[in-house]
């Protein structure tokens, strides 16, 4: 199980619907796609990377083989997907205290559904329709998504700075160069790996451990032969 | 398709059905794709970093569906389970009822930089071309993968299993991976930079500042970078970019 991968979680929640209530959700989602104004609350939550619903009528799970029996459901499902930093307390507090009501929009009328305040009753619901990931994959596991996100603008500053001041010489240079950082300050930061970076990073980690403690060098390498010869010597490694 | 896409974004949801089988030493097919994966997490990364392209991905195997059993917050819910005067026979005609799957899905859920095309097959075209063998290692209990032996049959088998996403929301950005994590490399660096030549001398933090343009090259996305999916301080710099 890996819901964690560095900074960002992932939640997967699959929820019923009324097959003929459908449409109500569809509608809300085809509004949110159209009028992209109404996820001014999302946005908000700027704690996101990636987040998407996929509804599935009760006849459209996949069927591609004669031999696989076909589904009989009553309803149809909604798979909610998101990829946010942070722990799932916060993340699904900050959902009820930031966008309660487009939280029950886009869950209106999903069997059951406890509605997004008072919070325990969503926790709950949640908690129950929720499934764990067993295998996550994140490109920057030490970046948040604001990370991502003011990378650019200190990205193309640099750039801009860098061709802005290539003639300028002095004291000029330190006045823009002063003028850079404090428009960058809210941008600017060093990034390092949360306490545990990942489960899998944190289970490597434990197994190289051992192997450096336990085993002569040159020893047998671990089961599946995956971990690299390496492992004995990264800590004596400084990178920049 | 165009819900699956929000700028230059893709949201890939792939259900693919898993074999209802038992191998000889009786252990279910699903369960063994459920030990692979758990596999990868014991490597030294995801298979997953070689993938070009890819942000975030994740896969988890489906085993049924879920119904939340107490009482919920809809009117109907709350009519039917609460008065008393409401006829039975009412009353479990509103329950809800219990749903059960026929056979396991393996979910494979992928936001990966498709570019103005959305090109949904050159991004699957990559995946198989730099991990195709541990594709087949996941993939190989479903239905419908006997057939797949090159990259296009495996594009064609992923569509057959896609769900179009209702929304898709981006509250990162959606440029190419090479450009974010140059950008997050850039980010990194000039933090250092700033610390390091606090209340230096004009014309000393001009020529360093050359010296750290010359260094990190930011405009440049083949010069020094971060390495997809890093998780160390130690490892996260790659100085030159792998090709192919």
């Amino acid at each position: 199980m890996s819901n964690i991968a560095g900074k960002a979680y992932a939640m997967n929640v699959i929820t019923p619907i009324r097959p003929y209530t459908t449409w109500v959700n569809k509608f809300i989602f085809w509004i949110a796609v159209k009028i992209p104004g109404t996820l001014k609350g999302l946005i908000t939550l700027s704690l996101i990377h990636y987040a998407r619903w996929v509804i599935i009528g009760k006849d459209q799970f996949p069927h591609l083989d004669p031999k696989q029996p076909k589904e009989e459901l009553n309803y149809t499902y909604m798979m909610f997907f998101s990829n946010f930093n942070g722990s799932w307390d916060q993340y699904v507090d900050s959902f009820t205290f930031a966008i309660p009501g487009g939280l029950d929009l886009f869950w209106k009328w999903n069997i059951r559904y406890s509605k997004s305040v008072p919070l325990t009753p969503f926790h709950d619901y949640i908690r129950y329709n929720q499934i764990e990931t067993i295998h996550y994959y994140n490109a920057y596991p030490l970046a948040a998504s604001n990370d991502v996100k003011s990378a650019k603008t200190v990205k193309s500053s640099l750039i801009k700075f860098e061709q802005d001041t290539r003639n300028v010489s002095g004291d000029n240079f330190l006045k823009l160069y002063n003028a850079l950082l404090r428009g960058l300050q809210h941008d600017m930061g060093d990034m390092y790996p949360t306490p545990i970076v990942s489960m899998s990073a944190h289970q490597v980690e434990r197994r190289q451990k051992w192997h450096a403690a336990n085993l002569p060098e040159g020893g047998a390498g671990p089961t599946g032969g995956t971990a690299p010869k390496e492992a004995h010597g990264h800590s004596a490694k400084k990178g920049k | 398709m165009s819900s699956n896409i929000s700028g230059n974004a893709y949201a890939l949801t792939i259900l693919s059905p898993i074999k209802d089988g038992f191998t000889q030493d009786e252990i279910a097919y699903a369960d063994i794709v459920r030990d692979r994966l758990q596999g990868w997490n014991a490597e030294h990364n995801s298979p997953m970093a070689l993938v070009p392209q890819t942000y975030l991905c994740r896969y988890f195997v489906l085993d049924d569906v879920y119904l939340e059993s107490l009482p919920g917050g809809s009117a109907i819910d709350t009519l039917v389970d609460w008065l008393p005067f409401v006829p039975d026979t009412l009353r479990r005609w509103a329950w809800p009822k219990e749903d059960h799957l026929k056979s396991r899905y393996l979910v494979f859920s992928c936001n990966f930089h498709g570019g103005p095309k959305a090109d949904l097959d050159g991004y699957l075209r990559g995946m198989w071309n730099a991990i195709g063998d541990r594709i087949k290692e996941i993939w190989g209990y479903c239905h419908g993968f006997d057939q797949v032996d090159n990259a296009d049959k495996f594009i064609d088998y992923m569509k057959k299993c896609q769900l179009t996403a209702t929304l898709f929301f981006v509250g990162s950005n959606d440029d190419p991976l090479e450009e974010q994590l140059k950008a997050l490399y850039l980010k990194q660096e000039f933090a250092k930079f700033a610390i390091d030549n606090q209340g230096l001398d004009a014309a000393t933090v001009k020529t360093n500042f050359q010296a750290f343009v010359d260094r990190v090259r930011p405009s440049e996305l083949d010069g020094p970078t971060w390495k997809a999916g890093a998780y160390r301080v130690d490892e996260l710099v790659e100085l030159k970019k792998n090709k192919g």
